[in-house]
């Protein structure tokens, strides 16, 4: 962002190539771990367990009571953790879909508030705007989606 | 112990599958970032976009840093709302409102393509998001108006107010 004259250039390209690894680097060493863990406790109770725990709170957004364990990661750690658990769950277009959209409007909740408050606003708000609206746009998109 | 080993197996080709599938989009996805970036098509569409915050009643100077985070992301686009608010001077109504803007809607472009790798529909993820951060924005504003007039008018309201 300083003021030098940008222009196209084969450093471009590279610049887009050196982002897209880093980003692709820092989700697989989030997923891969997420994946091992989600999948070895699917052959254990555990899973289960919780499934049975959050069901009735998770059918509000027509998810299944598995779904928590993506709203817990991607809220405490962020939208990769989130997605880590999402891929090795087996969950069905409209359970990815409303996941989807409540995780964008509510992740990374530590970070990101940190950084909300540093400009000036009050955390207490931003964290009650962004869990508002993933509740009321899971509600929604559950019975919008088919 | 085969079935330690089945688990394992089906992690790692499941793990790797998934991070392959958005690899193959957000490489190229932060490849054409860079190309906007560099041409200076990023600069026009910020430029393009940002008379559009006078409908919350901000400085046209505002709209700059909110269409950057809302593309880029939030910690290049807190660098970018710390710089224009030293530059522009920007009130500190119009950065309460970047930022609520901002938390809701952020990265919009990654964040869909990756959730799209996945299977989540991408056309419903992006408008969902940009319109309730849009109308959520929109309230906030209308929020803080309220509270400054109900200041400013405490007194004649406790004179004027018969209900």
């Amino acid at each position: 962002m300083q003021n030098t004259q940008k222009h196209l250039s084969a450093d471009t390209v590279k610049r887009g190539l050196i982002a897209g690894a880093d980003v692709t680097w820092q989700l697989a060493r989030i997923v891969i771990p997420i994946y091992f863990i989600v999948t070895f406790l699917k052959h254990t109770p555990v899973l289960n367990a919780i499934s049975i725990l959050f069901s009735p709170l998770m059918r509000l957004f027509g998810l299944p009571g598995k779904a928590a364990i993506v709203l817990v990661l991607g809220n405490a750690v962020n939208l990769y953790a989130a997605i880590g658990a999402m891929v090795s769950l087996s969950l069905t277009y409209k359970e990815i879909t409303v996941l989807s959209i409540m995780l964008s409007f509510c992740h990374s909740l530590p970070v990101e508030t940190a950084l909300a408050k540093k400009i000036g606003l009050s955390a207490f708000n931003v964290i009650g705007v962004r869990i508002g609206l993933a509740i009321l746009s899971g509600i929604a998109f559950n019975l919008l989606l088919r | 112990m085969s079935g330690i080993m089945s688990i394992i197996k089906e992690a790692a080709v499941g793990s790797f599958l998934s991070v392959r599938q958005i690899a193959f989009i957000v490489i190229p996805l932060m490849v054409f970032m860079e190309i906007l970036k560099d041409a200076g098509i990023l600069e026009k569409i910020a430029n393009l976009f940002s008379p559009l915050v006078k409908i919350y009643g901000m400085k046209k100077e505002s709209g700059f840093p909110l269409v950057i985070g809302i593309i880029i992301g939030l910690s290049y686009g807190a660098g970018v709302i710390f710089r224009s608010a030293r530059e522009d001077k920007l009130p500190k109504r119009d950065l309460y409102l970047i930022t609520y803007f901002l938390v809701c809607a952020h990265a919009v472009f990654e964040d869909t393509a990756i959730l799209m790798a996945i299977g989540a529909s991408g056309a419903l993820l992006l408008s969902t998001r940009l319109l309730a951060a849009a109308f959520f924005t929109y309230l906030a504003s209308r929020l803080i108006d309220g509270k400054a007039r109900k200041l400013s008018a405490a007194e004649s309201r406790m004179l004027d107010n018969e209900r």
